[in-house]
């Protein structure tokens, strides 16, 4: 029995000598006609593969994790042979749920909806990831009931869980029942030979007395991404001090993976895309190899790199922002602008595959898209291998 | 916020108009000269004044304020008088300043090429005065911030979710006014700004829809084709 | 004496037997009415005789060939969807019905494309699944074949790009019409002089599939009905819809979020987007992780189109949806959005025809779909009234072309006594947003707190 072509390779000769000219001859290609032509290219791809290459792939395709593909993630080819890096295979992997801001139940339910969607699939990842890291924001006014609510939801998470301030968790009462829930926003711990150090780079000069604000004002001015009337974030003296002394015992070539909410970079003023005194914290990550910094708070799809500190941004769970209008990072291959008919899209929670030198692929698993991975490659290349996906959708 | 739509506010000034005509239409008054007059009228106008002098007390609409002025006090005078009352009960009325701090409004095209050179004689369409130009910025721009105040405030839409447009669109990013009308996916037909603007009143922000023509639509629309300034039209655009 | 006895009807005793035997007959009548003609399943697997349905395609069809194109669309648009190859013709349209009423196509004799797609059943079968040649079950619902000249891809999942390779397709399937391959198909028309003759006028050619698959799209392409009470109502006659229904129209643009799938536009009035979407329809039923890796392993032994058209129809895999043509995992169990014209008589609906009346239809989306991780984000609870359901369901109802007015009828008569009874997906705690979709995968899997107020 001959095989049954495709109706793409039926384009050309058909078995009964007929030379079909199809509609997508005069230029009116059907999206159908796209994806058969991508499926195609798959079973043509894998059948061009060497035996062992054939296995590896279909392995991956499979879902099968030998740390290569992310668990239940058919990627097709290329996406999969890419994640194979020569001689750098991950040594463990953690993932990450960050920026839910939440309301009580019965204000949005919508926020609520995407911090259980999020735990729900932390949940169901297989293999359980090592920890579970959240970035900040769990509450959108800091309201205590909003703190207790998030607090209630992530308990329901199996790995351990480690988590973050951000600027919506603290500036009601000043972090007093954040502490209460979660301890210390700066702290360090070490798992599996890498150091890790979580940072609150949300500190903001005192722009409310002198306004007479209420606690709830000041919130409220912070929670606005345009608002300009607060101050940008700022890591602060105190916390770089007791970084450099956190740091001190470890050797240049430690493998080091920094937190922080804000990104610890300069990206964009006007909404806080940025934190002052950035250039005095990386210069106390200057003498290491190399560092990673994975931050919040730009509920997007961006990658920086500057001299040896790979920076990686983690998506919300509420809301996408959309991308700033200068300042981008040229490394940045932007996400497809989200449709908001779908309060998900652009939104998601994410893994982070820690390899044996400290660097990471990141996966953002985007709600509805497939997942998109920023790999070690890609960062280590200066953005020339590994290339992510370009969006389909351009910003505005 | 605690102060009043443009409405209200420039229902009050014409209150206070009316509430100065009504109060003393004597003829024979003159028209104060600004400076001096007014002054020593404000003077007055502060002191409550017992026994020497007939006063009324003359209220403005907004309910609250009201002035005790002597019965003789007409006109601009009353009116200023009256105004500074107001605007010792409101000190948040330097709104639009704040607004514009807040969240940075980008400001109305300059047009100050039509006061140099040109100004045809006899030509009475076209002259235009530092004041013409002074009056439509102003009025521009109070505005775009009416729009932006809504924008930035869950309670002004409506929303029963606690959501505002600035949760999605910061400074109105990714608004994209300049591509309508188009084809909008959302809603399956061809739209222009203000469908979409209900759209997302309706579905992200979770409120009742706004009359498309009513007061707080249009804000929004200014507020939103005021922050795109300079970028060229381009309907159809998805 | 007299032998004879003429019965006369006469008498008090008289009148009340006939009156009781004319009040029997107008009961029989009424209900008789109310059940449509009676139904004579003289197929082989319960769908009307092919002769009864020509009978009734020539009655909503007088005019037979349709080769301008029909009211109601735009005329650029119908054209970009005609085929360079498939212009219709009077001969062509002719061939192709006659193919699609033809049952020596299927392997035994007893099925052809109208046992599915029957023209007295809305031109589906109303029934959940379909049943092929020797009783076979399938796992998807017949969509209708109503229309169908404008979609961008045919099935629920988009397999075929055409409507030309859609009709092929069915003929080769195990357990609908299941011939084993082309070849055998053909045989059995070949060597019919009616077929020669008809396959020569048509396009000039021997008899051969790929013109088999021509003719009977070109066929599908004249069954065209749109001229709804709700165009009319577009058109610009107030009072075609019910205010029931109008308030159901405002609903579906704005609370019930209906629009942004179900488009209607005058360029695409079908009410789809023609892409796909997870709505969570029988999502409690799936483990798709584990349908996803045996399907990947399955296209990989075979990745034929035939192949693909077995799985999808006769096996679980099914249920993965577009997954299966694109292996996109952001697709997994999603299915094409269907049209909404004439969704009155098209029932029971969904890929897996699990919901039995728009009720339940309503009710499913009402409660944000069932809460799985490859749900589409758009699907959320609405927290609509019962009141509001109703109206929406009264404005579905006004998009059946008024050539069906009485199946459309019957069938509202129907769907709402079935609703009456029981609401099998309705979960007013979910619609009502009092528990949120996932929290119950998260807390623990706490049985669904069915919520019948």
């Amino acid at each position: 029995m001959a095989v049954h072509r495709t109706s793409v390779q039926n384009d050309v000769l058909r078995r009964d000598g007929v030379r079909a000219t199809r509609a997508s001859a005069r230029g009116f290609k059907s999206v159908e006609t796209r994806y058969l032509a991508e499926r195609s290219a798959l079973f043509c791809g894998l059948r061009n593969l060497d035996r062992r290459s054939f296995l590896k792939v279909s392995a991956a395709a499979l879902g099968a994790t030998a740390g290569l593909a992310a668990p239940h993630s058919f990627t097709p080819v290329c996406v999969a042979a890419d994640a194979e890096d020569a001689g750098a295979k991950p040594a463990f992997k953690f993932a990450y749920i960050s920026d839910s801001h939440l309301y009580e139940k019965s204000v949005n339910d919508r926020f609520v909806r995407g911090l259980l969607r999020g735990v729900d699939d932390v949940n169901h990842l297989d293999p359980q990831p090592d920890f579970v890291f959240y970035g900040g924001d769990l509450a959108q006014l800091g309201q205590p009931a909003q703190l207790d609510l998030g607090a209630q939801i992530l308990k329901n998470v199996k790995a351990p869980l480690r988590v973050m301030v951000g600027e919506h968790d603290w500036y009601f009462d000043m972090g007093q029942k954040w502490q209460e829930l979660f301890g210390k926003p700066t702290y360090s711990f070490d798992h599996k030979g890498v150091h890790f150090v979580v940072l609150n780079s949300v500190v903001e000069r005192d722009f409310w007395t002198a306004r007479k604000m209420s606690p709830l004002e000041r919130m409220k001015t912070v929670a606005g991404l345009d608002n300009g009337v607060q101050s940008s974030f700022t890591v602060g003296e105190e916390q770089r001090n007791w970084l450099k002394e956190d740091l001190a015992k470890l050797a240049d070539d430690a493998r080091l993976i920094v937190f922080s909410h804000s990104p610890l970079y300069k990206l964009y003023k006007k909404w806080n895309f940025w934190t002052d005194d950035a250039e005095e914290v990386q210069a106390i990550l200057k003498r290491f190899k190399q560092v990673v910094v994975i931050h919040g708070h730009t509920h997007q799809l961006l990658t920086n790199r500057v001299d040896n500190i790979h920076f990686h941004g983690m998506l919300s769970t509420a809301w996408p922002w959309p991308y700033a209008p200068e300042g981008m990072p040229e490394l940045t291959i932007q996400m497809s602008r989200p449709d908001p008919f779908d309060p998900n899209d652009g939104c998601g929670d994410g893994e982070v595959r820690v390899h044996a030198d400290g660097l990471i692929d990141k996966v953002y698993s985007l709600w509805n898209r497939n997942p998109i991975t920023v790999s070690r490659a890609y960062t280590v290349s200066w953005g020339k291998e590994s290339v992510p996906p370009k969006p389909n959708r351009v910003s505005y | 916020m605690r102060h009043t739509s443009i409405q209200c506010r420039a229902g009050a000034a014409s209150c206070i108009l009316l509430a100065g005509l009504l109060a003393g239409c004597a003829d024979d008054t003159p028209q104060p000269k600004r400076s001096t007059d007014v002054d020593e009228v404000r003077v007055k106008a502060a002191t409550t004044a017992k026994g020497d002098e007939e006063t009324v007390q003359v209220g403005a609409c907004d309910g609250a304020s009201a002035v005790e002025v002597p019965k003789t006090l007409t006109g601009q005078a009353l009116a200023e008088s009256l105004m500074d009352q107001w605007k010792r009960n409101h000190p948040e009325a330097n709104w639009v300043a704040e607004e514009k701090e807040r969240h940075t409004l980008q400001p109305p095209a300059d047009n100050s090429k039509l006061l140099k050179g040109g100004q045809a004689k006899g030509d009475a369409y076209g002259n235009f005065t530092e004041r013409d130009l002074l009056t439509w910025a102003r009025e521009t721009e109070k505005f775009a911030a009416e729009g932006s105040r809504i924008f930035h405030d869950a309670d002004a839409l409506g929303s029963t979710v606690a959501v505002s447009c600035d949760m999605c669109h910061p400074h109105a990013a990714n608004t994209h006014p300049e591509t309508y009308p188009k084809f909008q996916v959302q809603l399956g037909r061809v739209v222009l700004l203000r469908d979409m603007i209900n759209w997302c009143v309706e579905n992200p922000v979770r409120a009742a829809k706004l009359d498309p023509d009513g007061p707080k639509m249009r804000a929004l629309e200014a507020y939103i084709l005021a922050q795109r300034k300079g970028i060229m039209m381009n309907y159809g655009k998805h | 004496m007299k032998r004879q006895k003429t019965v006369r009807f006469s008498g008090p005793a008289a009148q009340m037997v006939l009156g009781g035997m004319l009040a029997a007959g107008l009961v029989w009548a009424l209900a008789a009415l109310a059940e449509g003609p009676p139904k004579t399943p003289q197929g082989k697997h319960g769908e009307a005789g092919m002769e009864e349905q020509l009978a009734e395609l020539q009655k909503l069809q007088p005019a037979g060939d349709v080769t301008e194109p029909p009211a109601g669309f735009d005329p650029v648009v119908w054209a970009a969807f005609i085929p360079e190859d498939n212009k219709p013709t009077p001969q062509r349209i002719a061939l192709g019905r006659k193919l699609y009423f033809d049952t020596r196509l299927s392997r035994d004799g007893s099925v052809s494309c109208a046992t599915c797609h029957d023209v007295t059943r809305g031109f589906t079968d109303q029934r959940a699944v379909s049943e092929g040649i020797k009783g076979k079950l399938g796992k998807r619902n017949a969509p209708t074949t109503l229309n169908v000249a404008v979609f961008q891809m045919l099935f629920w999942d988009g397999r075929a790009a055409t409507l030309e390779r859609q009709a092929g397709m069915p003929i080769l399937n195990p357990v609908e019409m299941g011939m084993p391959d082309e070849a055998t198909t053909l045989k059995a028309i070949r060597d019919l002089p009616e077929y020669q003759q008809a396959f020569k006028d048509a396009y000039g050619r021997e008899v051969n599939y790929r013109d088999l698959e021509r003719a009977i799209a070109a066929f599908e392409r004249t069954l065209v009905f749109v001229d709804s009470p709700f165009q009319r109502f577009l058109g610009g006659d107030a009072k075609a819809i019910s205010p029931q229904a109008k308030a159901g129209w405002e609903l579906f643009n704005g609370r019930g979020r209906c629009v942004a799938c179900h488009q209607m536009n005058p360029s695409n009035p079908l009410g789809t987007d023609n892409r796909f979407h997870n709505v969570g329809v029988s999502a409690r039923h799936q483990n798709f992780e584990e349908l996803a890796t045996q399907a990947l392993a399955a296209l990989q032994a075979d990745a034929s189109e035939q192949k693909l058209d077995e799985l999808t129809v006769a096996t679980d895999l099914s249920e993965l949806g577009r997954f299966m043509v694109t292996h996109n995992r952001a697709e997994i169990g999603g299915f094409r959005t269907p049209q909404i014209l004439n969704v009155g008589i098209t029932a029971p609906y969904m890929h897996d025809g699990s919901m039995n009346t728009l009720w339940d239809v309503m009710d499913h989306y009402n409660k944000g779909g069932e809460a799985n991780p490859f749900l589409d984000g758009g699907i959320e609870p609405l927290a609509l009234s019962e009141a509001e359901i109703d109206q929406l369901v009264a404005f579905l109802f006004t998009l059946t072309d008024v050539r069906f007015a009485a199946e459309n009828q019957r069938q509202f008569a129907r769907q709402q006594a079935v609703a009456k009874k029981d609401r099998p997906f309705r979960d007013n705690a979910l619609a009502l947003r009092r528990t949120l979709p996932f929290e119950q995968r998260v807390e623990g899997g706490k049985s669904t707190p069915k919520d019948k107020e």
